[in-house]
């Protein structure tokens, strides 16, 4: 086993790398020690190597390949068990996104490791052995897991938010691999791929965060949920509830299903409080609630919240922040 | 088509939890146990699918005597027959793949199998790996995330599926058999209702001691069942409580705002994002 620490690269459908991948590197630099390197897998990814050498990655390992594209797991799958046997790092990371969630499984398995998904933070034993924390039981319970330490490489995912993002300066010698991936290594055919461009930013790396759920009534009252995004330079989410009902995509979903978020303000509107949905938002830092319902749970478990109807509060909500932001 | 079902059971997330004595785990004395909730979506999508297209439908778990009951909720669903890998250290923490190990096993003894379905995580531990773990053992393809599928073609052994990822969805299509691990946002789950229980109980289910398994062709040992043998150890757990300013604005018949106090509130609201949460 080597004493290199692994963070896997996270490419966005626009080719940029996401933030995530930074937010590892910075903390994998701060708390692990030994050699930080990135791993770069993708199709035309090549001149990426050089902004992850810009936060501290000395080696930057490079597949590039004209396979892997389209969030398809098969061949990074393959690249990445190949290049784990080949140089034994010690530890391998890389961001929680679906992505992760639906490759890294199988690399585990590929290479006879233990996998801790979602983890909201990392460091070392005294000997050498990943320790992280992670949440369960739909986010009610955090533990403190190690690795027992027997010789295959540790690797973990690490929830996107949890840390600083901090440039430094590192070698990033690219080490180019030819791992041969083939069409026969590719199982699954994508017949098409639908991504939006959204100028928001992504609900997984927001501060702040605006959701709606079943009470917007209509996919068109959901333009409420996004004017006050953009007025607060927020993400929009929903509940299960609302994606179901058609209001809004599948992708804004917050929670146990959809996505974990944790910004320093979390906007619920029209939001009930399942556990589910606490699930995903529950170590938010701030929680606003505007319900109708003076009993909805959600307001046990707000910061601030007003009791009343949406469609009546976020016309002099939203004139009062656009106020208190200019001033 | 020959559709197989992993599932299991989890402990109630929605009931009151508190830490076990042994501080590394949830006290489970008096704990209500469910079918995975994310697996009864599994079973529903494998019962759909044999209804459109003939077959059957078996489901496996991995897990202690108590587990025989997520068998027959799923066999008063509608699935045909059951295997129940059954060991009362099943109950404790288990290697994902170790059990992904077991289960592959098992599995690789019925033949056939065009379409295996999983949840996409359990509520419980949120490993969110086993499924996929157990497609790497058979080195089949797996799909993950299905939001929908979209057609199957059982002559042609191909299948057209929805998946999501991250920004968006890709629509993809994979020969069988393959193994696809269910969100919630796939269909309704239909319920198993009690003279359906009732009849599941003579339904064929099969029970699978430890001591059946040939532990040397898996690669492990039979002691890598249980905590000594998880690559991966709790070491301490909390269920934190996090403390929360419940300041909220009510009308003055403490039920929602009305008339003028709507404007005062939102005023309000905003004074106290600003200057007591700071976060405007
Ligand atoms: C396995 C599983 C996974 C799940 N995963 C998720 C998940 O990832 N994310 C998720 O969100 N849910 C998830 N759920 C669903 C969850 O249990 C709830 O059903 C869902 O969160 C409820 O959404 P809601 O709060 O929008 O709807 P409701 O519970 O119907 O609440 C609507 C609220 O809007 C309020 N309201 C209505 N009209 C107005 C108005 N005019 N002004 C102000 N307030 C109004 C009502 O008072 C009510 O409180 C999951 C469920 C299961 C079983
Ligand atoms: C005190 C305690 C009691 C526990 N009791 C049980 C128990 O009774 N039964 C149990 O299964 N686990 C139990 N566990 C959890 C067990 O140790 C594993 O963590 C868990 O089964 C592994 O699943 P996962 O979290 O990796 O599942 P995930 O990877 O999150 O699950 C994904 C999917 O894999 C399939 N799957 C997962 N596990 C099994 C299985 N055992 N059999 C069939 N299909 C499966 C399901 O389709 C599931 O939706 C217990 C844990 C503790 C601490």
């Amino acid at each position: 086993m080597s004493s290199e620490i692994w963070v896997v690269a996270d490419i966005k459908a626009d080719g940029q790398v996401r933030k995530v991948t930074f937010e590892v590197l910075s903390e994998a630099r701060r708390k692990l020690g030994g050699s930080v390197c990135a791993v770069l897998l993708g199709s035309g990814v090549s001149d990426k190597a050089s902004e992850l050498a810009g936060y501290g990655a000395e080696k930057v390992y490079v597949v590039d390949n004209p396979n892997l594209k389209d969030f398809n797991p098969d061949g990074y799958v393959k690249s990445l068990c190949e290049l784990i046997k080949k140089h034994s790092p010690a530890v391998v990371l890389s961001g929680n996104t679906a992505f992760a969630e639906d490759y890294m499984p199988r690399v585990a398995s590929g290479v006879g490791s233990g996998l801790a998904m979602d983890c909201v933070d990392i460091g070392m034993t005294d000997d050498g052995r990943l320790k992280i924390k992670r949440y369960s039981h739909s986010s009610r319970a955090i533990s403190t897991q190690e690795f027992s330490g027997d010789g295959s490489a540790m690797i973990a995912t690490v929830r996107p938010n949890s840390f600083k993002e901090e440039e430094a300066a590192g070698a990033g010698q690219v080490v180019n691999e030819d791992v041969g991936v083939t069409d026969a290594d590719i199982k699954i055919k994508v017949l098409e791929m639908k991504t939006k461009e959204s100028d928001r930013p992504e609900l997984t790396e927001a501060e702040r965060v605006v959701s709606g759920g079943r009470g917007l009534g209509s996919e068109e009252n959901f333009n409420h949920i996004y004017d006050l995004a953009d007025l607060l330079g927020a993400a929009a989410g929903a509940t299960r509830a609302a994606v179901d009902a058609g209001y809004c995509p599948y992708d804004m979903q917050v929670g146990q299903t959809g996505k974990a978020v944790s910004p320093i303000l979390y906007v619920a509107v029209a939001i009930s409080g399942s556990v589910q949905h606490f699930s995903g938002m529950g170590s938010s830092k701030v929680i606003v609630s505007i319900n109708k319902d003076p009993e909805a749970p959600i307001f046990a478990k707000s910061d601030y919240g007003i009791c009343g109807d949406l469609f009546q509060v976020l016309p002099p909500l939203t004139e009062e922040l656009k106020k208190a932001l200019s001033e | 088509m020959k559709i197989v079902v992993f599932i299991t059971q989890t402990q109630d997330t929605e009931a009151r939890i508190k830490v076990g004595s042994s501080g590394d785990s949830i006290d489970t004395e008096g704990m209500k146990w469910i079918m995975n909730p994310y697996d009864e979506f599994a079973v529903e999508e494998a019962i759909k699918t044999k209804e459109a297209y003939g077959g059957e439908v078996i489901l496996i778990t991995a897990g202690p005597q108590r587990a025989s009951q997520a068998l027959l909720q799923g066999l008063a669903m509608g699935a045909d027959s059951a295997v129940h890998i059954s060991d009362e250290a099943l109950g404790e923490t288990v290697d994902s793949l170790v059990l992904s190990k077991l289960i592959a096993s098992e599995l690789g003894k019925i033949e056939g199998v065009d379409l295996i379905f999983t949840g996409m995580k359990i509520i419980d531990e949120e490993s969110v790996q086993v499924g996929i773990q157990i497609a790497e053992e058979l080195g089949i393809a797996h799909l993950a995330l299905v939001s929908k599928v979209i057609d199957v073609k059982p002559d042609e052994k191909k299948l057209v599926c929805q998946k999501e990822i991250d920004g968006g969805s890709v629509s993809v299509e994979v020969s069988l058999p393959a193994l696809i691990t269910c969100p919630d946002a796939m269909n309704e789950p239909r319920y198993a209702s009690v003279p359906n229980i009732m009849k599941a109980k003579r339904k064929p289910m099969k029970v699978v001691s430890l001591d059946d398994v040939d532990f040397g062709s898996l690669g492990i040992g039979r002691d890598a069942v249980g905590k000594s043998g998880a690559k991966i150890k709790t070491v301490s757990l909390e269920v934190p409580e996090v403390e929360r300013k419940l300041r909220i604005i009510k009308g003055s018949d403490e039920t929602t705002v009305k008339g003028d106090e709507i404007a005062e509130s939102a005023k309000e609201l905003v004074k106290l994002l600003r200057d007591d949460a700071k976060v405007i």
